[in-house]
This record gives structure tokens, sequence and C-alpha cells, in this order.
């Protein structure tokens, strides 16, 4: 079986087409993931800054740490499941979409960064936890963290406006054009500003 | 309503987003939901500290000295941002339900919020002693929690007020 096969099964499975069938089930999952995201983007933040000092930096390194991320990991695992809900409407679009596809790999670089964090200044953070500044090692990742994530939200935006262009077969118009001035039907999902 | 936004959608600056809104519209609404990231991350974080879910480590005021200024600057950058969309796209936005829906509970949350920090500052210890354990205050905490969450919501249902069916302005233009 190949991959299109795949995508294809994926996307003929009865949760996906009654996502698809449901007026309200996209939404509903789109806000949920904004949710989820906005929670791990947030969290995540707030640990990048303490360990850039500049946020948090009367609290101990490790408490606010482990205080933060199991929200964090609550909020992913929320964001991963949206998400892969809304992946099997469309699995083989998606799956093409470049824009998607480098969502996925910043998603992955950015789970890189955090062990490399782990194997390098993590292993001392008992020796700087404490300290309003932590090493340069630390707040490297902080930045390279925050760039990832920021990236991230705005490569999941632009996904809703590539994967509806690449469906529909007229180009998006340079100028105004009426129509777009007009939020369309309900069944004109294919306009590009809609998503 | 749909007088001024046919009439915004033409003056110059709506003019210029909607002739870049190839990269515009998705450049403002990006750093529109990094900074939904920021103030729901900062309610959260308060409620839930409220709620003795998070920061037991932390007084209720450190809590707040940490996530109060985040979440009231977000705003304001949210407010630049959103009214950068409603200038871009005008009709899209003015004339939904959802969006006059997500505009009132904007103000809703905000006002609670704003109440909030100011008595905090003012009864600080009465605060932390007894106010976090009522049962009023708690609810309040879920309360305005569900606020902000039906405000992302709402936002994002501006893209599909059909969803309201009658009750949707933009079914009738």
């Amino acid at each position: 079986m190949d991959i299109s096969e795949v995508l294809k099964s994926i996307e003929n499975t009865d949760i996906a087409s009654s996502i698809r069938n449901s007026l309200f089930l996209f939404p509903m999952l789109e806000s949920i993931h904004v949710m989820g995201l906005a929670l791990v983007f947030g969290t995540i933040a707030t640990i990048d800054l303490r360990l850039l000092g500049l946020a948090s930096t009367h609290r101990p390194f490790r408490r606010m740490a482990s205080d933060t991320l199991k929200w964090t990991w609550i909020a992913f695992t929320i964001t991963f499941l949206t998400g892969a809900l809304m992946f099997s409407t469309n699995a083989s679009v998606y799956f093409h979409n470049s824009v998607f596809q480098a969502k996925m790999a910043l998603l992955l670089l950015a789970g890189i960064n955090m062990g490399i964090f782990e194997l390098t200044s993590g292993r001392t953070v008992r020796q700087w936890e404490t300290a309003v500044s932590p090493p340069t090692g630390a707040k490297t990742a902080a930045v390279i963290s925050l760039v990832l994530w920021i990236s991230v939200i705005f490569l999941g935006r632009w996904i809703g406006f590539t994967t509806s262009r690449s469906t529909s077969n007229d180009t998006a118009p340079a100028q105004i054009n009426l129509d777009d001035l007009f939020p369309g039907t309900p069944d004109d999902s294919t306009t590009p500003n809609k998503k | 309503m749909n007088e001024f936004a046919l009439w915004l959608s033409e003056t110059y600056p709506s003019v210029l987003i909607q002739t870049h809104n190839g990269w515009m519209i998705p450049t403002i609404q990006s750093i529109h939901i990094a900074g939904i990231g920021i103030v729901l991350t900062s309610v959260f974080m308060m409620d839930m500290r409220i709620l003795g879910l998070v920061g037991k480590d932390q007084t209720l005021r450190q809590t707040t000295n940490r996530f109060g200024p985040w979440l009231m600057w977000s705003l304001v950058a949210l407010l630049v941002t959103g009214v950068l969309m409603v200038i871009g796209e005008p009709v899209r936005e003015l004339v939904t339900v959802s969006f006059w829906l997500k505009m009132f509970l904007i103000a809703v949350g905000t006002l609670v919020a704003a109440i909030f920090l100011r008595t905090l500052q003012k009864n600080e210890q009465r605060w932390e002693d007894a106010m976090t354990k009522r049962l009023s205050v708690k609810l309040m905490a879920i309360l305005t929690l569900l606020v902000w969450l039906a405000v992302v919501v709402l936002g994002r249902l501006i893209a599909y007020d059909h969803i309201w069916g009658a009750w949707s302005p933009a079914r009738r233009l």
C-alpha cells in the first residue's frame, strides 16, 4: 500500500467524512485547535522568557517549569488531536501541501531543540536554576524555541490560505473584486480568504 | 453597518491591505493568534492560581504581577491587529453576528479582569487570605476563562457566520 492509498483511506474513515459533512465540526475543531495552540505557545513563551531572564526571575527554574509544562503537554495533546482530525478530512491535500510540510518540520525542530536543551543546560540546572540570568546555552535554546513556535503559528495560519487556493481553479484576484468583499454563501468553501 | 463597511472597504488603508491581501491578511492574523496565546495563557494562569491548580509557591499578587501586564498589553496588540483586519476586510468582519458577539464578550472579559486586578491591588491581604477560598470567586474564575474561550470560538466563527442561519446578517447580503 503506497502513501496515496493510506491518505485516501484516512479520508474515507467515518470520522473524517462526518467532519466533512457537518456544518459545525470543522470550525469547532479549528476553535479548539486555536485554544490548545494558544496555551502551548503561551506557556512555552513563559518558560522561554524565564530562561532569557526577562520574566518570573524570582522563581527557581525547575519549580516554574514543572508547574507550567504539565499544562503545555495537556494543551499540546488537545492541539495534536484536533489537528489530526482536521488533517483526516483532506489528508492527501495537506500531506502534499508545502506549508503543512514546513510546519511539521518546524514542530520536529522545536522538539529536537527541547531535547538538546535537556541534554546540555538541563543537565546543570541545579547550578543555575535560581540565577536571574541562566547560562548562554539555555538562552540560546529559548530564542530558538520562540522563533520556531512563532513560525509554526504563521505557517499554520498559511495552510488555511494555501489549501483552499490549491483546490480552487481560479487564481486569487490581485485587485479589489466586489465578490471578495462579501462573505460567501454557505457552500462557497473555495473562496481563498474564508478559512 | 453595511454602508459603513462598504465605505470603509473603499478607503485607502483598506484598499492597501486588500491589494496585498496575499501576505498581509495572513500575517496580521498570525500576529493576532500569537497575541491570543499570550492573552489566553495569562488569563489561564491567573484563574488557575485562584483555583489552586497552578503556582502554589507564588502568592496571588506575584502571579498577577507576572501575568496581569502581559494580559493588558497583549489585549492592546490584539486591538491593533484586530482593527487592521476590520480595515482590510470590513464586510467579512462587520456584517456578522459572530464579530459583534465577540466584541461584547471581550468587553465583559476585559472589564472583569480590570476590576479584579484593581480590587486585588486595594485589598491585597484579604484576597491572599480569604477571597480565593470563596466558592463565588472560584466560580468567577471558571466563568471568565469560559468567556475568553468563547471569544476564541466566536473569532473563528467570523469566517463561518452562516452557521448562525437567520441570525447572521451575512445571509441577507
